[in-house]
């Protein structure tokens, strides 16, 4: 009787080979999940998630409080972040880290000067020249500067003052713009060397005091869309040889002023060829932009007109604190909450596909590949 | 109300158009060095505030009313008080300073927010409320920078908020 069992059994596994897994092809519909790990700062990630299959691909080791940029073809992750000498203590050294985003193999680095702006994230942390020539990496000690640096020669190229504003945000292949205190926009134009040719202070584009725009910018076909606390769009186009403003137009409606605003880490997302914005909102006053989003709101950039309102409460969420929509004709939508889930919608209907629980510890911005 | 945190914003402005930014912050340190030698404050943290179990007026609770505009772990929750920082730590010489509104008898009183340095983060009551907070171009009121970072070690570990003083009316 045991001799047939025994003959009945399957044959036994086949001996297995301990290699190292390949990422797949890119995808449209990955993400990068930034994780400040705020409970142990020191250990920040990024995540590299599959909004098809639901799985994690791999990870980008971050460091404290990272700048996080992808450059222009996709080919590699900027990583700056800071290192004590000791672990949690120790000589501070700040670095520029490169990620090869087909293997995420650590590729080389760029050793900076010790001013590295330590803050939330923002995709004005950390930018590259549209043509990927330059990186510009925020300083603030807390004067504010920028550093320019050669990613191809993993070299600093020199810094330059920004006289207050704060912030990189890079357009064309020689210029950054900086967010100043008065509501301008500082803009500094660059030699082929990086150096400082020429720059120039907008009118003020917003009311700090009254209303004041999150440095969450939002890229757009031509530039970036900046939200106000209460709900105003502030669209700037950066595809001339100046700064253009839009007239600015509003999230909301008479009757929803003052009772709904928008509020979130990374506070919207735009599908470009869409036109489409998606924005966390919630209903609140003063001192609730952070609060995140109940609800997620669609609007047509073109018409300033709502299309849809998602509530993130009956997919079973708690407030998102991050968004980003993938750039393809089949869009999807992730949303990072503040029990770092982070929900995949179908971009166009707003049906939730999938919720990935607990993806890192405090998911509070995404990036597209 | 005219209170310290505002006239402190107006004299930046004063300043910030005469001189440069450089020597305005060095100004501005100089000013606070001077006066107090305060600590700093904390880096960003989201729309999460939960805190602890603690009742709203005592100091491990994130509804504790000088709290109004902290951001980061409560030091109360990890060895340090409303007000001090927790063993081995280090304070910062650079801060800011906001109003909050103390219920228990009707005052506004001047704060500032302080982070405590040199360890990593507590992890412990984490605590993120904005009440008159500003973005990061006005970093006099903004509670998402590392305000450790001038410290020789920059890491940061828990944030506190100290009375100053009554706001004037």
């Amino acid at each position: 009787m045991l001799s047939v069992l025994v003959h009945a059994a399957p044959p036994p596994l086949p001996a297995e080979h301990l290699s190292v897994q390949q990422l797949p092809p890119k995808s449209p519909h990955w993400v990068y999940v930034y994780d400040e790990a705020f409970d142990n700062e020191i250990d920040a990630r990024v995540h590299l998630f599959d909004g098809d299959s639901y799985r994690r691909l791999g990870q980008i080791d971050a460091g404290f409080l990272p700048s996080v940029s992808v450059s222009p073809d996709g080919t590699t992750t900027a990583v700056a972040t800071t290192y004590f000498a000791r672990g949690s203590r120790g000589a501070r050294t700040d670095v520029v880290e490169f990620t090869d985003n087909a293997t995420l193999a650590t590729t080389g680095e760029i050793v900076l000067p010790s001013k590295r702006a330590q803050t939330s994230p923002t995709i004005f942390n950390m930018g590259y020249s549209t043509d990927g020539h330059f990186l510009y990496a925020a300083y603030l000690t807390p004067a504010a500067s920028f550093g320019v640096l050669d990613p191809a020669r993993r070299a600093v190229l020199g810094e330059i003052d920004t006289a207050g504003c704060v912030l990189v945000i890079p357009w064309g292949a020689n210029r950054v713009s900086s967010l100043c205190e008065s509501g301008r926009l500082l803009t500094v134009t660059l030699d082929a060397q990086g150096h400082e040719t020429a720059r120039a202070l907008s009118e003020p584009f917003f009311d700090p005091d009254r209303d004041p725009v999150f440095v969450q910018g939002v890229p757009t076909a031509r530039g970036y869309a900046f939200l106000s606390f209460l709900g105003e769009v502030h669209e700037l186009d950066l595809s001339g040889a100046q700064p253009a403003f839009a007239q600015p137009w509003s999230l909301l409606s008479p009757a929803e002023q003052g009772r709904w605003r928008p509020g979130a880490d990374q506070v919207g997302a735009v599908h470009r060829g869409l036109g489409r914005l998606y924005v966390p909102m919630h209903q609140g006053g003063e001192g609730t932009h952070k609060d995140g989003g109940t609800e997620v709101w669609v609007f047509d950039m073109a018409a300033h007109r709502r299309l849809a309102r998602w509530p993130m409460q009956a997919a079973g969420l708690s407030r998102v604190l991050a968004v980003q929509v993938s750039q393809d004709p089949a869009p999807i939508l992730f949303a990072a909450t503040d029990a770092a889930d982070v929900a995949v919608f179908d971009a166009l209907t707003g049906r939730l596909r999938h919720v990935e629980k607990h993806l890192g510890q405090t998911p509070w911005m995404m990036l597209n590949p | 109300m005219r209170s310290l945190d505002h006239l402190f914003e107006h004299s930046s402005r004063s300043l910030a158009r005469r001189t440069s930014r450089r020597s305005l912050l060095a100004s501005l340190g100089q000013l606070l060095t001077g006066a107090a030698l305060l600590p700093l404050l904390p880096v960003d943290r989201g729309g999460r505030a939960w805190g602890s179990e603690a009742k709203p007026d005592s100091p491990e609770s994130c509804e504790y009313w000088k709290y109004c505009a902290i951001d980061g772990f409560l030091c109360s929750c990890c060895g340090g008080t409303s007000s001090s920082c927790p063993p081995g730590t280090a304070t910062s010489p650079i801060t800011w300073i906001g109003t909050c509104h103390n219920p228990g008898d009707g005052r506004d009183y001047i704060v500032s927010y302080n982070d405590c340095c040199g360890k990593t983060s507590c992890g412990n009551c984490e605590c993120n409320r904005n009440e008159r907070e500003k973005p990061m171009y006005r970093p006099s009121r903004n509670n998402d920078l590392n305000w450790c970072m001038a410290n020789a070690d920059s890491n940061y570990h828990c944030s506190v908020s100290v009375i100053l003083g009554v706001a004037e009316k």
